[in-house]
């Protein structure tokens, strides 16, 4: 029946497309009378006047007329949009050399510049400008921060590109702040993560493929990769992925994660994200490849595997000791902040012979005469949690405060004492709640579990909890991300990546790459780095 | 078309037979009911006559790479000679997935679930299993490693933990029982914990590299032996007689554990490793049914077999045995003579294509 059901769906969504597929065409045909694909005109006036036209009364469209030459007898006239272009280049190295340094430059015999290559060539003191022909173009850069400058009898329209806006600068990352480590964090502008990944890794190999998405937000999307580290076959598919992309809008990397993922069910995210340029950059240099996407501080790694998760970049950069403990901690943070309130209904409703005899008084004492069954009492507890969190982060800061204290005292001294619910179930939320967020790409699928499983202890007990670890399991080794099985290294097991995933062994002793992302040219520093200082010498007698 | 797209690795078929034996550890008592305090001599015996069998299984596998029993068995056989065997295999691999089903539940329910009906366990067990065999073979090989390193782990840690408690007095004297005892003891040990990797044979088709399926094959033979025969050591050491009586001797063995007082009631995770390994091996023998009977009906995916076997295995399970004590003595006294000819038959195929390729050797020289 499910079978028949997702075919109805199917033909549906065709048929859908189909009209779809009809009215763009009637779109496009509209539009393409009106301007697409038609060129640029000999007059100055008429260009002007379907610019007009196209771009509509919106007052932020500067057109701004003006005439060069030795006599001032060439019209020609600037368009761009206020607010996203650079002032000062637009008055100092286009308006200023045209308006001034033309009178000499220009003979009176050249009354009409037919030749537009003499201006882009002499006369423009900008880095980048481009020659176009058609309105289509036209358009288009100018909405991207652009100056047109279109002139009398040239047939071709020279965009000068003068791109500046207000935006945030580079400041420390909110989300994933570590105690070593560089102290920069990705930013909305493209350009500026561009820069800031190209400063780490300076080699010709770091490639950059750019392309726009996005029907109406006309989004810049860069897709970052290390050539010959970088397995083709993965960059192939990426790029398949991101161009069969066809929305109105893109306006963060979310929206191009859920286009391009791998099983859009999973509650696991198959696709990483960072906030940190150094964290992307090791992952480039892994062999993994990196979306940017303009407007967008979080920058998307593919393919993800599980693990990576519980990796944070400074273990890299901390000795290897601690660094191996702190990871193995996080295992257990996760699979408490999971299991933790499931195992404590398990326990409680049904094993109770599991509890040690002095532990099982206590816990017996502190819950009699509490009215709910222990599952109700921690879903309940867990979903004023989630409640408590979310209206946190909500709500402006100094309100803040306001929220941690109702929630610790009114929620959960006033609750118990009134004898409501007991004292562990408060101590097993709060224990969930903190371990939950020692591993952050996680906190979502984890919280999303731990209701799961604790509807499986109430009803069936541990045997219950088990059975849905082992579903969990199975969905996680089916999942793949672009070509990588999601629980490697360790299933499929490639025992030289263990080095990464329980224990993080010192930096001189990880000679491979991972081998399950990038397993061409896979050796990356040499063999014997392993510090070895001269003996020490015989001490002067 | 392929039916199964799968590829899996030579180490994950080691892993998945390990566990696959290590999840019968649960079916000692059969066997140990009968010969005793010497069980472990009979596992030994039993594991050193397994390796030619399994050798003979990997031989096999070897003669027709990238084919699983079904279709070699149409090869030697012919189409309707063939398809008999195919099917009654696969009558004798449902057959297993019911009655370690069963046997399971019943296990959980004389420990852990004593009011909870079979039937419950037995649809979760299966659910759990069928989603398993709908992802494919390569799942439930990734899935084997972790199990096994879970089970392992655990089967290691218990052991060590247990140490102050054994008394190595309780396996004198050393073959106590009469010959005809201890054979059938080997006999059970042998047909039940280990020739049931016959089931293998329909998986092998799959690994990678064709080559090194003798070696993972035996190795995981030897190491899932290892393992079952570590279980058994402790149990004889610490219960002694006892060992005889109870239904579970792992289990029960397990609740001696108590270190400082602190570290009891270590039994729960004795009922974590047998629900891992005992689903890891449910669900590689619940996919060959699947797959065997894809195959001999024609299908070109066995997904829609999946649940209604699964639905089938679970009412077999239930009208199995009456009770189980009847399960159990079914399982001593006639399900291993029934299971027998089985696990020969492959080396009898083995046997007749190795002398039919000596004859067209001699054919053609003579030609």
């Amino acid at each position: 029946m499910l079978n028949y059901l997702s075919k109805k769906i199917r033909f549906w969504q065709i048929q859908n497309q189909k009209t779809n597929h009809e009215n763009d065409k009637m779109n496009k045909q509209d539009n393409t009378q009106n301007f697409s694909q038609s060129k640029i005109s000999l007059n100055l006036k008429e260009n002007l006047n379907n610019l007009k036209n196209i771009l509509g009364p919106s007052d932020d469209i500067i057109m701004r007329e003006f005439a060069f030459g030795k006599k001032a007898q060439i019209s020609a006239a600037l368009i761009y949009i206020d607010g996203m272009i650079d002032k000062t280049l637009v008055n100092e190295s286009i308006i200023r050399p045209l308006m001034y340094d033309s009178r000499s430059s220009f003979a009176e015999e050249s009354l009409e510049v037919k030749n537009i290559d003499i201006i882009k060539r002499s006369m423009l003191s900008v880095g980048e400008v481009k020659q176009v022909t058609t309105f289509d173009e036209v358009v288009e850069s100018c909405l991207s921060g652009d100056t047109i400058l279109l002139i009398n009898g040239a047939q071709e329209a020279l965009i000068i590109s003068s791109r500046g806006w207000e935006s945030r600068g580079v400041e420390d990352p909110k989300t994933e702040s570590i105690v070593r480590g560089p102290r920069e964090g990705f930013s909305e502008s493209l350009r500026t993560n561009t820069t800031l990944l190209r400063r780490k890794l300076k080699t010709p190999d770091l490639t950059m493929e750019t392309m726009t998405i996005g029907r109406k937000s006309k989004t810049d999307v860069c897709l970052v990769y290390l050539k010959g580290v970088v397995n083709p076959q993965l960059i192939k598919e990426a790029r398949q992925r991101l161009t069969r992309i066809d929305t109105d809008g893109i306006l963060e990397s979310g929206y191009i994660e859920q286009f391009i993922e791998d099983a859009p069910f999973s509650i696991f995210s198959t696709i990483g994200n960072s906030e940190r340029p150094d964290a992307v950059a090791a992952k480039i240099l892994e062999g993994r490849a990196a979306v940017l996407v303009d407007g967008s501080p979080f920058v998307l790694t593919v393919p993800m595997v599980f693990i990576e998760s519980f990796q944070s970049s400074e273990d890299y950069y901390s000795r290897p000791y601690y660094a191996s403990i702190v990871r193995v901690i996080r295992f257990i943070a996760f699979m408490t902040s999971v299991l933790g309130p499931a195992s404590y209904v398990a326990v409680t409703t049904f094993h109770q012979e599991l509890l040690p005899t002095p532990l099982l008084f206590t816990v017996a004492a502190a819950v009699e005469g509490t009215p709910f069954p222990a599952m109700i009492e921690i879903i309940a507890m867990g979903v004023i949690f989630e409640i408590l969190r979310e209206a946190g982060i909500r709500l402006p800061r100094p309100v803040g405060q306001a929220i941690s204290i109702v929630g610790a005292l009114v929620v959960g001294e006033s609750a118990v004492s009134a004898g409501l619910i007991g004292e562990p179930v408060v101590i097993v939320i709060a224990l969930t709640a903190v371990s939950g967020f020692a591993v952050p790409a996680q906190t979502d699928s984890g919280a999303i579990l731990r209701f799961v499983f604790v509807i499986l202890a109430g009803t069936m007990g541990g045997v219950g909890v088990i059975v849905g670890l082992l579903g969990v399991l199975i969905h996680l080794a089916s999942l793949r991300s672009f070509g990588t099985p999601y629980l490697s290294p360790l299933a499929p097991l490639s025992p030289y990546d263990l080095k990464d995933v329980f224990i993080r062994v010192p930096t001189w002793a990880m000679i491979t790459r991972p081998r399950t992302i990038g397993w061409k040219n896979s050796q990356r520093e040499k063999l014997i780095l392993k510090p070895n200082p001269p003996p020490e010498k015989n001490q002067k007698k | 078309m392929k039916i199964e797209k799968g590829i899996i690795a030579s180490s994950q078929l080691t892993f998945m037979i390990i566990g696959f034996i290590q999840a019968s550890n649960l079916l000692l008592s059969f066997s140990s009911g009968i010969v005793s305090h010497d069980a472990w001599l009979a596992i030994l015996i039993a594991m050193v006559l397994s390796i030619p069998f399994v050798l003979s299984y990997a031989a096999l596998g070897r003669e027709f790479p990238g084919k699983n029993l079904i279709q070699i068995s149409d090869i030697i056989y012919g189409v309707y000679l063939g398809k008999i065997i195919s099917v009654s295999y696969v009558f004798i691999f449902f057959a297993l997935v019911c009655q370690n089903l069963r046997y399971f539940s019943d296990f959980l329910i004389t420990f852990i679930f004593p009011e909870t009906p079979i039937w419950a366990i037995l649809i979760m067990l299966t659910f759990i299993s069928a989603w398993a065999v709908r992802a494919g073979i390569e799942v439930i090989a990734r899935c084997s490693f972790i199990i096994i390193a879970i089970a392992s782990t655990i089967i290691l840690a218990t052991s060590l933990l247990l140490l102050p408690d054994m008394r190595f007095r309780n396996f004198l004297p050393i073959l106590d029982v009469p010959l005809q005892d201890l054979i059938h003891g080997t006999h059970i040990i042998f047909s039940i914990n280990y020739l049931e990797i016959v089931v293998f044979l329909m998986v092998i088709a799959f690994v990678n590299k064709p080559k090194q399926i003798k070696t993972s094959m035996v190795g995981g033979l030897i190491l899932g032996g290892v393992s079952v025969l570590i279980l058994e050591v402790r149990n004889t050491a610490v219960l002694g007689t006892v060992s005889e009586i109870v239904s579970s001797p792992s289990f029960v063995t397990a609740r001696y554990i108590s270190v400082a007082e602190v570290l009891t009631r270590m039994e729960m995770f004795v009922a974590i490793m047998l629900i891992t390994t005992v689903f890891l091996k449910v669900s590689i023998l619940y996919y060959a049914v699947v797959l065997g009977s894809a195959q001999i009906i024609n299908l070109r995916s066995y997904v829609p077999l999946v649940i209604p076997i699964g639905i089938s295995a679970i009412s077999f399970s239930i009208i199995l045995a009456g009770s189980s004590m009847e399960q159990i003595h079914s399982a001593i006294y006639t399900w291993p003579v029934f299971i027998l000819p089985f696990q020969l038959f492959p080396v009898l195929s083995l046997f007749i294509v190795k002398i039919r390729k000596k004859f067209k050797k001699r054919w053609a020289n003579k030609k």
